[in-house]
């Protein structure tokens, strides 16, 4: 096991950032706290739950896939090298469970070669970031078991590092990094583990909530009364570590030259399952939201969920951003209350 | 605007968003919220969740319908009989704030002779509103402390405009219901940067900050600041005015900016003729609009992304916004363009950038004065009037007094909508917008979801007078007003009620303002989009 002085960590980034474009938690100076490309001067460790989780790196909002030119055309596969420091276990497994979805029956090469050249710097959480956290949960948190390339604890003046991959090993191989004996390091990650574990508060109507799905013994008033105040923003979808639902569409750019372009798009939206005919078999709010959640909590179980409970990685960014409260929290709750 | 500038003394939202929050009480009329604001409207949800009350005025039943204690389907264009009806019912059982009227306002006898013909019975036969339902919502505004009033298109866009919001505010200081925080009269503006064009000036009346182009010493100000003589005091032309002038040929030339009148004005085929009338016409614009392709020459413009700047939004906020890429193509900023422009015609402007313009605005618009660079990058925003840089800016208006001193009542008389239905132009077509589209679609429809969500052109129809008609849901149908005929699908649907029929103004291919009536507001010049007669005919 290795440890390294919290005071030697913006020499090891700025020594990074000569192989690798590292994208760190930077606050900006509106005191927003956004993961973007390292600024010494503007990183910070204090960065509680990122806003988004990072999963533009692998899925872009929107990117080119098909190039179109006279007499040529060109598929568009681009990866980035970058790595990702200071991510939450939950995102780390939002990202391999999106992975798991993309690449499964048929590879999604955009996405694919992205993902193979990430390399993902954990974060361990000594607890829950704020009152919507419930990563324990479901499996994916406050640290992550696997599925990252380094993982840091914070245990006051130095961080304990672990490796997952052999990338992450060579990277503290050496330098301000020291060794620590591992039983010693061992027994303070096991300590730092169960203290944030205990932290993190049980979501118990959770599990009545799949419970009930599977059974399909939900309330129908449930997706009525949810599906009556969803104002269709996308926002829940958007900053979810695990939708990965996207549009394909042309464009014309010169006479004779074009774009493919895949965009993030959403289940919420009337159109994503409105047929050419006009019918829509989810032809209302509350069936979109109802498929939605039947989603993350049951028919990706059975494929995507690595060691996770669900599709649903208990990040609560649902529950923090939604406009009028129909985050998977209160969606859970609503389903075991009803 | 002039309204609220009539008897407030500032036109715009008296209290902030966030306000709504601890609002126990809201007024909405003539706002689709939850689908034009849907961050105000997701308030609205949220207040109504925690035990707030929704009085909801509007024809249709909008999402927030789902949510009202009480929806006053007021026919269309009978705003002031309602207001003044449930002013009425107030006066008489004396539950309107003696206090506040006698400290802060005066012409309440005015006021009490004009509200006093519109009786319950009245009103009920104007507005088809039942008596009980204008009771409850005259009781619950007037007596809940703290209820805002929202409104939007649904007051403004009427040949009576004006005396809709007069009347709005009316009812708002006969219940005391501004100058405290949640509550107020709250226009809700529909472009982010509305509030802020009004602010600079963007008007036929006035300099920056409402400063009056008729007054002398207000231009003397101008005019040493700009190093010029004899700055022009006369009032000039509304947009309306200016295509009416351009027809005649008094018009001779015109420069557009982020606008599309070809899509967006009334009695459209009349704005085509009026701007080929013109001998030069300049459009600057992000993309090649209709009215664009009218022009002689046509200057490309940045959009959000590729310019950096200042917007002011609708509670009055004025907040940075940086640039994210560099402009594509030959696409300059609208305030260099303006400049060179500018510089070409003789008159050198120095400015290099816009932190240089927003340096100007603050020396020569009080409400600006301390609305700097440096404070607006280090926060989210500041809300006007914040007149020097140590005023954190202000939530709310009116505050202890009114910006004129006392708040004026200015009664109005209901006056039904222009163009009312006959046996021939049986319907009332009232025009608006959807939550997928923006205005005239020169952005929203080049967004692939944006257009695959909202592809087409809709007319909503009721069911009773869908099924006389031999309509039936996605059948084509023809619009046909005094003015012209469009073709759009019919959405069958208990939204609008009967002898009503809603279309938008998004779509090129059903351009549904060569319907429209022009006639316009005589003070803010507004044209009556939200109500002309119409037939309706099922296509072959």
């Amino acid at each position: 096991m290795k440890i390294l002085a919290k005071s030697e960590l913006l020499n090891v980034l700025k020594k990074w950032s000569d192989s690798y474009d590292i994208f760190a938690p930077g606050i900006k100076e509106t005191g927003d706290i956004i993961f973007d490309r390292f600024d010494e001067n503007t990183f910070t460790l204090g960065y509680g739950k990122p806003s988004l989780p990072q999963k533009s790196e692998v899925l872009p909002q929107s990117e080119i896939i098909f190039e179109l030119k006279k007499g040529e055309y060109r598929e568009v596969i681009t990866g980035n090298g970058k790595m990702l420091f200071g991510m939450r276990a939950c995102d780390a497994m939002g990202m391999r469970q999106a992975g798991s979805f993309m690449n499964r029956d048929m590879p999604d090469p955009y996405y694919r070669l992205k993902e193979e050249e990430i390399l993902k710097v954990v974060m361990a959480c000594a607890g829950p970031q704020n009152e919507t956290c419930f990563c324990t949960a479901v499996g994916s948190g406050p640290f992550a078991e696997k599925g990252f390339d380094l993982q840091f604890y914070d245990v006051g003046d130095e961080f304990l590092v672990e490796a997952e991959s052999e990338k992450g090993e060579k990277l503290i191989a050496d330098g301000p990094f020291g060794e620590v004996d591992d039983a010693e390091a061992g027994t303070r990650i096991e300590e730092f583990k169960t203290n944030a574990s205990m932290s993190v508060e049980e979501v118990p109507a959770l599990k009545e909530a799949m419970n009930r799905l599977r059974d399909g013994s939900v309330n129908e008033g449930v997706w009525e009364y949810f599906g009556r105040k969803c104002i269709v923003c996308g926002g829940c979808v958007f900053v979810c570590p695990t939708c990965t639902c996207f549009n394909v569409s042309d464009y014309v750019t010169k006479p004779g030259e074009g774009l493919r372009v895949r965009s993030w798009d959403a289940c919420l939206f009337g159109g994503f399952t409105r047929e050419t005919s006009g019918h829509n078999p989810r032809g209302t709010q509350a069936l979109r939201l109802k498929r939605r959640h039947e989603h993350k909590l049951m028919h990706y179980n059975e494929t995507d969920i690595q060691e996770g409970l669900c599709g649903c990685v208990g990040c609560g960014r649902c529950s923090d951003y939604c406009p009028v409260h129909i985050g998977t929290l209160e969606v859970v709750k609503a389903i075991a209350e009803a | 605007m002039a309204g609220l500038a009539a008897t407030f003394g500032s036109g715009a939202m008296t209290n902030s968003i966030v306000e709504a929050e601890k609002a126990d009480l809201f007024f909405i009329i003539g706002t689709n919220t939850t689908s034009q604001h849907p961050l105000i409207g997701s308030r609205i949800i949220n207040a109504k969740e925690r035990g707030a009350k929704i009085i909801l005025a509007d024809p249709r039943k909008i999402q927030l319908a789902d949510y009202a204690d009480i929806h006053l389907r007021h026919n269309i264009g009978t705003d002031v009989a309602l207001l003044n009806g449930m002013m009425n019912i107030i006066i008489e059982e004396g539950i309107y704030d003696r206090q506040y009227v006698e400290e802060r306002t005066e012409n309440l006898d005015q006021l009490k002779a004009v509200v006093s013909r519109y009786t319950t019975r009245v009103v009920e036969q104007i507005t088809g509103v039942p008596v009980s339902d204008l009771e409850g919502a005259a009781r619950a505004y007037a007596t809940t402390g703290k209820a805002m009033l929202f409104y939007a298109m649904g007051i403004t866009q009427h040949a009576t405009g004006t005396d809709n919001v007069k009347t709005c505010a009316n009812l708002a200081m006969l219940t005391g219901h501004v100058g405290r925080p949640s509550t107020g009269v709250n226009p809700l503006r529909g472009q982010n940067n509305v509030q802020g064009a009004c602010d600079m000036g963007a008007l036929p009346n006035v300099f920056s900050g409402y400063q009056q182009v008729a007054n002398e010493e207000v231009r003397k100000k101008f005019e040493r600041a700009w190093g010029v003589e004899k700055l022009d005091g006369k009032v000039g032309l509304t947009i309306t005015k200016m295509m009416a002038a351009a027809q005649k040929g008094d018009l001779r030339s015109l420069y557009i900016m982020g606008e599309n009148p070809m899509l967006s004005d009334p009695d459209s085929s009349h704005i085509e003729l009026a701007l080929s009338n013109l001998d030069f016409l300049v459009v600057q614009d992000i993309f090649m609009s209709e009215t664009a392709l009218l022009a002689d020459v046509v200057l490309p413009a940045t959009s959000f992304a590729e310019t950096a700047g200042t917007y002011t939004n609708t509670e009055r906020r004025v907040q940075m916004a940086h640039k994210a890429i560099d402009p594509l193509g030959s696409a300059r900023d609208d305030w260099d363009i303006i400049c060179e422009v500018s510089r070409r015609s003789g008159y050198p402007m120095s400015y290099r950038s816009t932190a240089d313009i927003l340096k100007e605005i603050n020396e020569l618009t009080p409400s600006y004065a301390g609305i700097t660079r440096e404070r607006l990058t280090k926060g989210f925003g500041l809300q006007w009037p914040c007149p020097n840089e140590e005023h954190p800016g202000t939530p709310y208006l009116h505050k202890d007094k009114f910006t004129k001193g006392l708040g004026s009542f200015l009664p109005c008389d209901f006056k039904p909508v222009s163009e009312v239905p006959d046996e021939e132009y049986g319907f009332l077509l009232t025009t608006g917008r959807i939550y997928y589209h923006y205005h005239t679609g020169t952005m929203t429809r080049r967004i692939s979801i944006l257009e695959r969500e909202a592809p087409e052109p809709l007319v909503e129809i009721n069911p009773d007078d869908a099924k006389r008609l031999g309509i039936r849901n996605n059948d084509e149908v023809e619009l046909i007003s005094r003015r012209g005929s469009i073709k759009v699908k019919a959405e069958v649907t208990d939204r609008v009620p009967e002898r009503v029929v809603f279309s938008t103004f998004h779509f090129h291919e059903a351009p549904v303002n060569l319907l429209t009536n022009p006639v316009f507001d005589p003070d803010s010049g507004i044209p009556e989009y939200k109500g002309c007669a119409v037939k309706v005919r099922r296509c072959a």
